[in-house]
């Protein structure tokens, strides 16, 4: 077993070493074979690889140099309009030496930048086209302010398909000797849902214990959303204790760590076999998608989960009443 | 289980003249005067008792009447101000003797109540009442030197009640805590009473909510009162809020916390399932708030500040005019924030997560803040199981010894960790 995290030493090197976004790479190996790159924005869930093309196609372009050539800024660090004007303006105005005459930047998680900030950019990206290339890498394209999103070429990057994701996971357990057990790659698979570098991640910490990765270590070790805790804060709030259930919530956030979209997911998955009428399921699936469409728009996890909560305790009550 | 709780103000309040807490010599004079009604009628024949609320004005006369066996006729601001409630009032002000043969006080409260133009009559008929009457009348205010009193003052004895001393309050709040079985340290009631800045009544009601259900009460669970100024209190801006019947006075009640919005945000959040106990009502409370807080996510995104107004909507009048099916009954306490009590003692816990985020961002092409959140809980698993995993990990993120032993989370673990990477630089 090597000593590293394993999502950054099986992260490719280079285009033709990713095996996924066909179509994404096949256009993206085309600009580094034309030595010229468009302004980009690399929209797509977590962990689907957009970091890693856009660290790929500069490999691909620059050679064993590229860190001469580009600079990485995270906008969830640096999210400010200060960052622009001095950080990425300084970068951008500086010619770069070599055959290639422009550098690139890439911009992380950038739907995390102030709209400020993002219109400070647009006159950036525009005035320094000839010196710069910049790679906007986002999970929700439709934050990012319209006048970029005009200068850019977009690219969706989409979830792993079931069986690239086991090719993917299977190699790596093979290559670090770890035996992974059929159920536990449903497990992982279930837990982060086609998101890789979670999938690696948890990989890595389940091989952590010694034992062949089965579903038990895998759920044992992903935060504590299991499906057994949510369906209990669950049965909670429909038997009328919205006390209890927003405590059982802050747990798994606070204590565990759990995203509240994971929470979230799994809600819903366990609605749909929980034991109330038909009707009322559906009826349910619509609170928790507006629930979920608020978290999307960068709201406070707990507050709108235990929103959702409370829709549930009314819920549990209504359908408890004798008609 | 829900327990009605009464209100330690009215479990606690004082049933003889000598449990009162502090105002020894005005308390005495008040005496005096009621006792020389027994020769003559006095010069004087009311007197005025004046200071800052809640330091017992009102509970001196009530006692000071039980004490003395004296019948108790009390009217408040809401009553004198029809012709008739005056008139009612000055029969009974005329005799000293009541119907059975008992004596009489008197007592009109909350004289600052009355204002407007329709109230300067209430006052002038009052004023009549007192020249002519027959046994003792008091009235309270908290100051008694309102213009609108000029005339009707040379008819008073004016006796002024200050705040008593914290150290009196202190002792008041360690005797309840005694009957209550709360186990409380001297640190923390000083600090009520100080803070309480003699206003005995608002010392019981954060007593109350601090200590009530708890066997101890340490000076850490009161500490961060200190959040909060004493002009209005958070409870009453919270009632306002919860129980708040227009819109506007919901929305009102923001000016007058002194805590920023977020922080009312978290007291409000953390007090609406008590407080709205029907499921309708709180689904559509919780609601309001889910609402205001997509607003912050949206000021957040776009660094437009004048979306506040919204948040404040929904967070105010949105959660007071959910109120449809639930009861009010009882005195149910107000909560500290439970999550802003969770910040605080993990205030470093997220200075450290952070530190080891900005390591892991140096590898890892993500954020500091993203790689805190969503890769650090599987460092914990990694450094608690396996040493020789974690070692060679701490080396390649270049983390120090501290940072080590924050993701073993033991003693034993980060020492075999340590000892690995040690043998390593051999």
């Amino acid at each position: 077993m090597s000593f590293e995290m394993w999502a950054e030493k099986y992260r490719p090197k280079a285009l033709s070493d990713i095996i996924d976004q066909k179509e994404i790479i096949e256009r993206l190996k085309s600009f580094a074979k034309s030595r010229n790159v468009p302004h980009c924005i690399f929209a797509g869930p977590p962990g689907t690889g957009k970091t890693t093309a856009a660290l790929c196609l500069t490999r691909d372009l620059y050679g064993d140099a590229y860190r001469e050539h580009v600079m990485e800024l995270n906008a969830s660090d640096e999210r400010g309009i200060d960052v622009v004007r001095e950080t990425v303006k300084t970068f951008a105005r500086i010619k770069s030496i070599g055959d290639i005459p422009f550098k690139i930047m890439i911009l992380d998680e950038a739907d995390n930048m102030t709209s400020d900030a993002q219109q400070a950019l647009r006159r950036t990206m525009e005035r320094y086209t000839e010196t710069c290339r910049f790679i906007l890498c986002a999970n929700y394209s439709g934050k990012i302010i319209e006048p970029i999103q005009s200068r850019c070429a977009p690219f969706r990057f989409a979830y792993l398909p079931r069986e690239e994701h086991d090719r993917y996971l299977r190699t790596i357990a093979e290559k670090e000797k770890v035996k992974l057990v059929d159920d536990g790659l449903d497990a992982v698979f279930d837990v982060c849902s086609g998101d890789l570098r979670r999938a690696i991640n948890t990989l890595q910490a389940a091989a952590s214990l010694n034992k062949p990765v089965d579903a038990k270590i895998v759920y044992s070790i992903t935060g504590r959303a299991s499906p057994a805790d949510v369906q209990k804060m669950l049965t909670t709030a429909m038997e009328g204790d919205f006390s209890d259930a927003r405590k059982q919530l802050r747990a798994m956030i606070q204590k565990y760590g759990v995203a509240g979209s994971d929470i979230i997911r799994q809600i819903h998955i366990e609605l749909f076999k929980a034991n109330i009428p038909e009707q009322w399921k559906i009826k349910l699936a619509d609170a928790i998608g507006e629930i979920d469409f608020r978290l999307v728009e960068g709201a406070d996890q707990e507050v709108q989960l235990s929103a959702l909560l409370a829709r549930l305790v009314e819920a549990g009550c209504e359908i408890a009443k004798p008609s | 289980m829900r327990v009605l709780y009464t209100a330690w103000t009215v479990k606690y309040k004082p049933k003889s003249l000598n449990e009162i807490v502090g105002n020894k010599e005005a308390i005495q004079s008040l005496v005096d005067w009621v006792e020389s009604w027994e020769n003559n009628v006095p010069k004087k024949r009311a007197v005025f008792l004046y200071g800052p609320p809640g330091i017992g004005k009102t509970v001196s006369v009530e006692t000071l009447a039980n004490d003395l066996g004296m019948e108790f006729v009390e009217k408040n601001a809401s009553d004198y101000r029809t012709e008739d409630a005056i008139n009612r009032f000055a029969g009974l002000a005329s005799q000293y003797g009541s119907l059975f043969g008992g004596k009489r006080i008197i007592l009109l409260d909350e004289l600052d109540g009355l204002t407007g133009s329709s109230d300067r009559g209430g006052v002038r008929a009052i004023t009549e009442v007192v020249k002519s009457a027959q046994c003792p009348i008091v009235l309270i205010a908290n100051s008694a030197y309102d213009p609108r009193f000029s005339n009707l003052r040379v008819y008073c004895l004016l006796i002024e009640f200050k705040k008593p001393p914290a150290g009196e309050i202190a002792k008041l709040l360690k005797h309840i805590c005694d009957r209550e079985d709360v186990k409380a340290d001297e640190e923390a009631l000083r600090f009520i009473a100080q803070r309480s800045g003699g206003d005995v009544r608002s010392a019981l009601n954060d007593l109350q909510t601090l200590a009530q259900g708890k066997s101890s009460l340490k000076y850490e669970d009161v500490s961060w009162l200190g959040y909060r100024d004493r002009q209005e209190t958070i409870f009453n801006v919270l009632r306002l809020i919860l129980y708040g019947k227009t819109c506007i006075s919901a929305k009102q009640a923001v000016d007058m916390a002194d805590v920023d919005i977020d922080m009312l945000f978290e007291w409000i959040y953390e007090n609406v399932p008590a407080h709205l106990t029907d499921p309708h009502d709180l689904a559509t409370a919780m609601d309001a708030l889910s609402i205001a807080d997509v607003y912050r996510g949206r000021i957040r995104a776009v660094q437009d500040w004048s979306l506040m107004r919204y948040v404040i909507d929904y967070m105010t009048a949105g959660v007071a005019m959910a109120r449809q099916n639930t009861k009010v009954h009882g005195w149910i306490p107000f909560k500290f924030p439970g999550r802003i009590q969770m910040l605080s003692r993990s205030k470093a816990d997220r200075a450290m997560q952070l530190n080891i985020g900005q390591k892991i961002r140096r590898r890892n092409h993500i954020s500091a803040v993203r790689a805190s959140k969503e890769i650090l809980p599987y460092l914990k698993i990694i450094f608690k199981n396996n040493a020789s995993m974690a070692a060679g990990i701490a080396k390649w993120l270049d983390l120090d010894a501290e940072m080590v032993e924050y993701l073993a989370e033991s003693e034993k673990c980060s020492a075999e960790i340590a000892e690995l990477l040690s043998q390593d630089e051999k």
